[in-house]
């Protein structure tokens, strides 16, 4: 017998709920399975996971039919204790199923529960399977947020499950995080015999590392197959809003005909190894003039926070930094770069301990954050942090409320309709998806009329339409304000986006210029750790020079030369 | 003025977050974090009883003596010092500020005194205790004691949230200065833009708490994944989970030696007695 989990036509409804979340759902997952399961948001992957581990029908008391055994065990007949053992649950929120408060605490906190009397040994193993026993006696809260993911791992690792569930590793960490994350699922699983199960939709990561792939659509499974043939579909993929690799989106494109697409970066190599091209060199773009006065400018500062130890923790020393009208930044590097305290520090809610911050002619030093709120805007990487009033309209209105600016009415009907809010004006911010979450912190920060905005991860745990339409919506900022700044972990939105890269490391600029400069220089990629795009990785491979930043851009200077014609964009 | 100045910038919430989970975790090799907690928990009780037993100040003075010397070995945060002080100081001023002003003499303070210092003294023997205990052994010591278990899980969790808590508290108070308006016109001694940082403090924690409620959600599914209900069920999980407590011969040298302390004082006290004449009425 080697199948793990069966699911036997199961319909499930949440209590109070209309429609089934699940709708006569039939899956088999394999033991030593590495499997992905896709499809857009309100699918019921989360639903479906959630059914492997016994948390419905037993936490969850909704309307349930059909059948799910896992190992054996029928979900309804063992309890939540039982079937913990043999699959285990790594949230998207993974903070908040940290309950201890040191590592070592967390991860045997489980076996201690189960009252099983090897607990520290189970612990330590998990430790040591994950690499992680360096961090064994640290505090949960000083941990990065890769860490802390990995410890959430080990946590449930140490129950030995059979399985593990992780709902969209990615979404919330770093490139370089989410592959350490990947690597060590990809040892679990070949190492350890683990079976994994993924909910992701980035594709990549599913082209490296995962054998299936389980589509899911309006509560049902469309289909089940081999990540190979799943990721073929590059049509029926990008209907339902999950996009393929760049690689295979690239590849599709140059080539009309049924061949078999690569997935990964190094099956794209090789296949345009064999299958020649040849290169309509694009010319190189043109550098963005710099007006004489910046618009924000630090000099010499110097900033650093207190640590535990009572030493000092250096964010910055002697930073200098120009922002000119025009400019739409990208700051890139790694967790605690420093890039959100440079962020910060232009609002005015952190003063630099040394040096001088001016935005707007204002010595941001001595200027309260709310005096400065005129000039610049702070969009939260969290938008419920945001959410300061009962309702999203209240909320957008409140800073020129608060003023007693007048005749602002139409100002705001105008905002709530290009950010598509009509239906949800009334609505507590909480309360709304990720995706309108997001949108309702842009029209916020808006309704401020701000001459600069500064945006923290404004791509991150958004899902691929969500993604699409806060690209869209940088676009259009720069229609109404005059500097855009953005901190993020997202290279594509790096590549595609901002006409000025400014590369942080261990609170130093190393590298400021164009997207061209940056994704070019590898020695640098590799310093600040930073993940090029796949499309970006596989245009250096074919030397091409300058590397095209997008899907859209590599396919215009490329011709195949296999007879075909090539394919009109999509 | 800059002195003041500069005290006052070093209150950012970094330091006080920095300051709490040191108080909470950073103690572990202080002469008192290393008891065991429940001898710890039951010395505080012996000296949150005591004090009100007497009216000697010999023997309360040579209390405060013992606590003063147990906690210049706790390495206690300054905070919590400057916090005591700052209680003491205006609590003594008020009493002698109140007994003069309403025709009373320095007598009617001095038995006033008296009572603050009984307060000091269990002040202080908290603080030895708390400050240097780790919240993860003080709520391992309740369950010992049989307290349930969701309250015992309550404290560590509830440290363990605070840093979380703490940020998200500032988070939210920045967001509503960054889209708030500070009063034009200061007013006498800033006191427009005091009322205005106050009534933004209070504001900030509906956000919090609510954004807070809806992450329990999945504290709540993992703890049920990890057997919290299980753990809480089976007795046998409560007695793997204490088998790490065991009393030392360091406890019972503390224990003797304070008892022996205890018997001294009031012998002495009795010896030599800085009593008030009770005037009877």
């Amino acid at each position: 017998m080697n199948t793990l989990i069966s699911v036997k036509d199961l319909s499930f409804k949440y209590p109070g709920g209309t429609e089934n979340i699940l709708n006569r759902v039939n899956v088999e997952i394999n033991k030593k399975d590495f499997t992905a399961v896709i499809g857009s948001n309100g699918s019921g992957k989360t639903t479906l996971c959630k059914a492997f581990n016994g948390l419905i029908p037993h936490f969850y008391v909704g309307d349930i039919k059909g059948e799910v055994i896992v190992d054996g065990l029928n979900t309804r007949e063992h309890s939540v204790s039982e079937l913990s053992k043999k699959t285990a649950y790594v949230y998207q929120d993974f903070e908040n199923q940290l309950v201890r408060p040191t590592v070592f605490d967390e991860v045997t906190f489980a076996p201690l529960s189960f009252g099983m009397k090897d607990f520290k040994e189970r612990g330590q193993l998990a430790l040591e399977m994950l690499d992680l026993t360096s961090i064994k006696d640290e505090f949960i809260w000083q941990l990065s947020g890769g860490q802390k993911h990995l410890v959430a791992l080990a946590s449930v690792l140490s129950l030995d499950p059979e399985a593990i569930i992780i709902d969209e590793p990615v979404a919330q960490l770093d490139p370089v995080n989410a592959k350490k994350i990947y690597e060590k699922l990809k040892l679990l699983n070949e190492a350890y015999g683990k079976t994994i199960i993924v909910i992701e939709h980035h594709t990549e990561f599913i082209g490296e590392y995962c054998k299936k792939v389980i589509m899911m659509d309006k509560g049902q499974v469309v289909w089940q197959k081999p990540t190979k043939d799943a990721l073929n579909n590059v049509g029926e993929l990008i209907e339902k809003d999950i996009f393929p690799p760049q690689v295979t989106q690239a590849i599709h494109r140059l080539y009309q005909n049924n061949i078999l697409l690569p997935i990964t970066l190094s099956e794209g190599i090789d296949f345009l190894k064999n299958h020649p091209v040849s290169i309509a060199q694009q010319p190189y773009p043109e550098k963005v003039k710099k007006l004489p006065t910046p618009i924000v400018s630090l000099e010499g500062v110097t900033h650093g926070y207190k640590t535990l130890n009572r030493g000092m923790n250096y964010v910055f020393t002697d930073l200098d930094l120009s922002l000119y009208e025009g400019d739409r930044v990208a700051i890139v590097g790694s967790n605690g770069a420093g890039k959100s305290t440079l962020l910060k520090m232009i609002t005015g809610i952190i003063k630099p301990k040394h040096g001088n911050v001016f935005v707007c002619g204002e010595n941001a030093g001595n200027t309260p954050p709310e005096k400065l709120s005129e000039k610049v805007t702070y969009i939260y990487q969290n938008p419920e942090e945001m959410f300061i009033e009962d309702s999203i309209r209240k909320d957008i209105e409140y800073f020129l409320k608060v003023r007693d600016v007048p005749d602002t009415e139409q100002f705001f009907s105008k905002l709530v309709e290009r950010f598509h809010l009509k239906e949800i004006e009334n609505k507590d911010g909480r309360l709304l998806s990720g995706g309108q979450q997001r949108r309702s912190s842009m029209a916020i920060g808006l309704g401020m009329r701000p001459q600069v905005i500064l945006l923290d991860e404004p791509t991150a745990s958004l899902d691929i339409s969500s993604r699409k339409e806060m690209l869209l919506m940088l676009e259009q900022l720069k229609d109404s304000v005059k500097t855009v700044v953005v901190a993020t972990h997202d290279m594509q939105l790096v590549a595609e986006w901002a006409n000025r890269v400014i590369v942080m490391d261990q609170g130093e600029i190393v590298k400021d210029g164009s997207s061209h400069d940056i994704f070019s220089d590898v020695a640098l990629l590799e310093k600040a750790s930073i993940q090029a795009p796949q499309i970006i990785k596989l245009g250096q491979a074919l030397n091409l020079n300058p590397v095209p930043l997008s899907v859209d851009a590599f396919v215009s200077c490329l011709v195949a030369e296999s007879g075909e014609e090539k394919l009109e964009i999509y | 003025m800059k002195s003041i100045k500069d005290l006052l910038s070093k209150i950012t919430v970094e330091n006080i977050k920095i300051e709490l989970m040191r108080t909470a975790y950073g103690n572990k090799d202080t002469f008192m974090g290393k008891l065991d907690p429940r001898v710890a928990i039951v010395w505080y009780l012996i000296f949150a009883i005591i004090p009100w037993l007497f009216w000697n100040n010999t023997i309360l003075l040579g209390f405060l003596l013992y606590m003063v010397v147990l906690l210049s070995i706790s390495r206690v945060s300054p905070l919590i010092i400057i916090l005591l002080a700052f209680g003491l100081v205006t609590e003594a001023g008020y009493i002698i500020f109140v007994s003069v002003m309403f025709g009373g003499d320095l007598t009617a303070a001095m038995a006033l005194l008296t009572f603050t210092l009984k307060l000091t003294i269990i002040s202080l023997a908290s603080i030895a205790v708390f400050a240097s205990m780790d919240p993860e052994k003080f709520s391992d010591a309740l369950m010992s004691f049989r307290l349930p278990g969701q309250v015992c899980f309550g404290i560590s969790y509830g440290y363990r949230m605070l840093p979380i808590l703490i940020e998200e508290y500032n988070n939210i108070f920045n967001s509503f200065r960054l889209r708030g308006k500070v009063p034009e016109d200061r007013g006498v001694i800033h006191w427009k833009r005091v009322v205005y940082y106050c009534k933004t403090a209070v504001f900030a924690f509906y956000p919090m708490m609510l954004n807070t409620a809806k992450r329990t959600r999945t504290t709540v599914e993992a703890l049920e994944v990890k057997g919290f209900t299980y753990s809480l069920k089976h007795e046998e999980v409560r007695k793997l989970k204490l088998s790490y407590l065991r009393v030392q011969p360091r406890d019972i040298y503390f224990f003797i030696f304070t008892i022996f302390l205890i018997i001294t004082v009031i012998y002495i006290g009795h010896l030599y007695p800085i009593e008030r004449e009770i005037h009877p009425l």
